[in-house]
């Protein structure tokens, strides 16, 4: 654990150098980064605000569903600094190689590499509008629920980062065709994952909640947060959750052994570039 | 003692009848082409089995798609081979990835480990705390690769700014700071001018010398090669053509020696000797030793008149080589 710490304080460190070596540069940068994303979404809160909320969600708590995906979007591009968020690109871009000959898991690999300061834009956007949205929805809250807070929010990265490691796991197979597989798919969820599907038709909200689970990395986190859920909705959330990390580890540990079993970008006509 | 004598006793990489088959698709002819593809293999490696022992500086040649790289990948373990067993520093790359690692260190000439928007120092010091150096260790070997490769000047550059000599400098300086006890490196003299391909020479046989660090080097410099190695493994399309030194190399294409003599103009005629150039009565010769022997040649060349200047030198490597490339690619044309 220590050993762990040591390097997550490197890359920090590299991070800090970077941010320092031009600061009124990177000020700028990570102004218009928060301005950025208060912006993105706006629009979805000004919707709520003039209508006095939307599907059964009131104003502030559509602010808090918001936040809460900022929050989630935004911790995982702050941790996923070197490209662990879209392992694609590295697949795509034969860093692998870089990382095959590093006496490290990959695992620890994967997720040592930070960028808390020039990358934390959005997180602290998120954390922001999440006490914004705190203060204004008027209740008291238990103490676990302080908890759940924590918890969901973590539970969420793993529904995006399994959806991102499942489509990712094509790339050892095609390097070069799909490089950008896990940008198209985080984007795509990170999109998606700001309208509240409450009081859509179930023909909109079944295929988010299932098939491309963008639902579930903000909408039904927030309704569980809320109170607005059965129990068998709430319980679907981690089983979900489990299911799509398990099988995102299972498709990309098989495409892995292919990679080093039969890939290589001299032979292979969509082999990674460089 | 032969090195190779050393490499069976206590072998720093043993390949045992290793074979790595590549899958490959390809279109075919016409418009049934755009529709249906063609899955072939190809063989990188065919069954190939060697040993280096440790301390050794063996080089690694062949032409180009010999399987070279792909060798070096799956040392690394990059790659897995298809059939046979490799073992590195008696462990296996797949099995014992992070454990070798500590003890390894791998360069390809086509790509740098250094941070791109980072100074060198700043690689350094990442360098450390991946591989877990322990302080002496790095502070000593940080201040040896500063003098022996003469750092003082980058270590503050950012990588991306460097030369191609400097980047390969500092790279090497990079994958040598855990002190490596077996380094493979792929080309490291690829696209270098002559004085930092000398620097880099000397610094390998420098640290191969007095550390007694295995190295294993591939290159297309056959004269670079020969210089650094005292052993040469050729692969020729994916099997082991050679094995052994330099000099055994020369006796296989005909230990064959080139010598040009200088006259005051007139061409002289030498029976047994091959006429290569000729330029302002400088004339360029190769004779086979085994068919001419030294004694005769000489005998010969004092019975010429307008002799000015004779210089008999070995044949270079890099002819050998090409001679035996254009043998082997006859050979595959016949069987073919």
């Amino acid at each position: 654990m220590r050993r762990y710490f040591k390097l997550l304080g490197i890359y920090a460190r590299m991070d800090l150098a970077s941010l320092m070596r031009d600061g009124r540069f990177m000020a700028l940068v990570i102004a218009s980064d928060l301005v950025s994303n208060i912006s993105a979404v706006s629009g979805i809160f000004l919707l709520a605000w003039k209508f006095g909320g939307i599907g059964g969600m009131d104003r502030f708590e559509v602010l808090f569903m918001l936040a809460y995906g900022n929050v989630v979007m935004g911790f995982l591009n702050m941790m996923g600094g070197c490209n662990a968020l879209f392992p694609s690109r590295i697949i795509g871009r034969g860093q692998w190689e870089h990382m095959f000959i590093m006496p490290l898991p990959y695992g620890v690999q994967l997720t040592v590499g930070i960028f808390p300061f020039t990358g934390s834009s959005t997180f602290l956007s998120g954390v922001g509008l999440l006490i914004a949205a705190l203060c204004n929805l008027e209740r008291d809250f238990a103490w676990w629920w302080w908890g759940l807070l924590v918890l969901l929010p973590a539970v969420s990265m793993v529904i995006v980062v399994s959806c991102s490691y499942l489509l990712s796991s094509l790339a050892f197979y095609a390097p070069v065709q799909c490089e950008e597989i896990s940008s198209t798919v985080v984007y795509s969820v990170e999109r998606a994952m700001t309208f509240p599907l409450s009081g859509m038709p179930a023909y909109v909200r079944y295929p988010l909640l299932t098939i491309f689970p963008a639902g579930l990395a903000a909408c039904l986190p927030t309704m569980i947060l809320l109170g607005k859920t059965t129990l068998s909705e709430s319980l679907y959330f981690p089983l979900f959750t489990f299911f799509a990390a398990f099988t995102a580890a299972h498709f990309f540990k098989k495409g892995f052994r292919y990679y080093v079993k039969k890939g290589i970008n001299r032979y292979v006509s969509g082999g990674h570039r460089s | 003692m032969y090195p190779a004598d050393t490499a069976l006793r206590r072998p720093a990489v043993a390949v045992e009848s290793v074979t790595k088959v590549f899958t490959q698709w390809r279109r075919k002819e016409g418009a049934r082409g755009l529709f249906r593809q063609q899955k072939t293999t190809v063989a990188a490696l065919e069954g190939v089995s060697f040993r280096i022992g440790r301390g050794e500086f063996a080089a690694y040649a062949g032409p180009n798609g010999a399987g070279k790289s792909t060798t070096m990948k799956l040392l690394a373990g990059m790659l897995q081979p298809t059939e046979g067993r490799i073992s590195v520093l008696g462990m296996s790359p797949e099995k014992d990835r992070i454990r070798l690692m500590r003890r390894l260190g791998v360069l390809f000439g086509n790509r740098t480990e250094l941070w791109w928007d980072h100074p060198v120092i700043q690689s350094f010091e990442w360098k450390k705390v991946v591989w877990d150096i322990p302080d002496q260790v790095y502070e000593r070997n940080l201040d040896r690769m500063r003098e022996l490769l003469e750092l003082d000047g980058i270590l503050n550059t950012f990588a991306r700014e460097l030369s191609l000599g400097q980047r390969m400098r500092a790279d090497l300086a990079m994958m040598l700071l855990h002190s490596p006890e077996l380094v493979l490196l792929d080309e490291p003299t690829l696209g270098l001018d002559v004085v930092a391909k000398r620097q880099m020479i000397e610094f390998l046989k420098k640290i191969n010398r007095e550390d007694g660090v295995t190295i294993l080097v591939t290159s297309h410099d056959m004269d670079d090669l020969e210089e650094m190695a005292r052993r040469i493994l050729m692969i020729s399309k994916g099997k082991l053509a050679y094995d052994g030194d330099f000099e055994g190399l020369r006796r296989l294409t005909g230990n064959s020696t080139v010598f040009t003599v200088t006259t005051d103009g007139r061409r002289p005629v030498l029976e047994g000797c091959r006429l290569l150039s000729e330029q302002h009565g400088v004339f360029e010769f190769e004779a086979d030793l085994s068919c001419t022997p030294i004694r005769l040649l000489m005998e010969m060349l004092s019975r010429i008149d307008g002799i000015r200047d004779v210089e008999i030198r070995r044949a270079p490597i890099e002819q050998v080589i090409a001679q035996l490339y254009q043998t082997w690619r006859k050979d595959e044309g016949q069987t073919l």
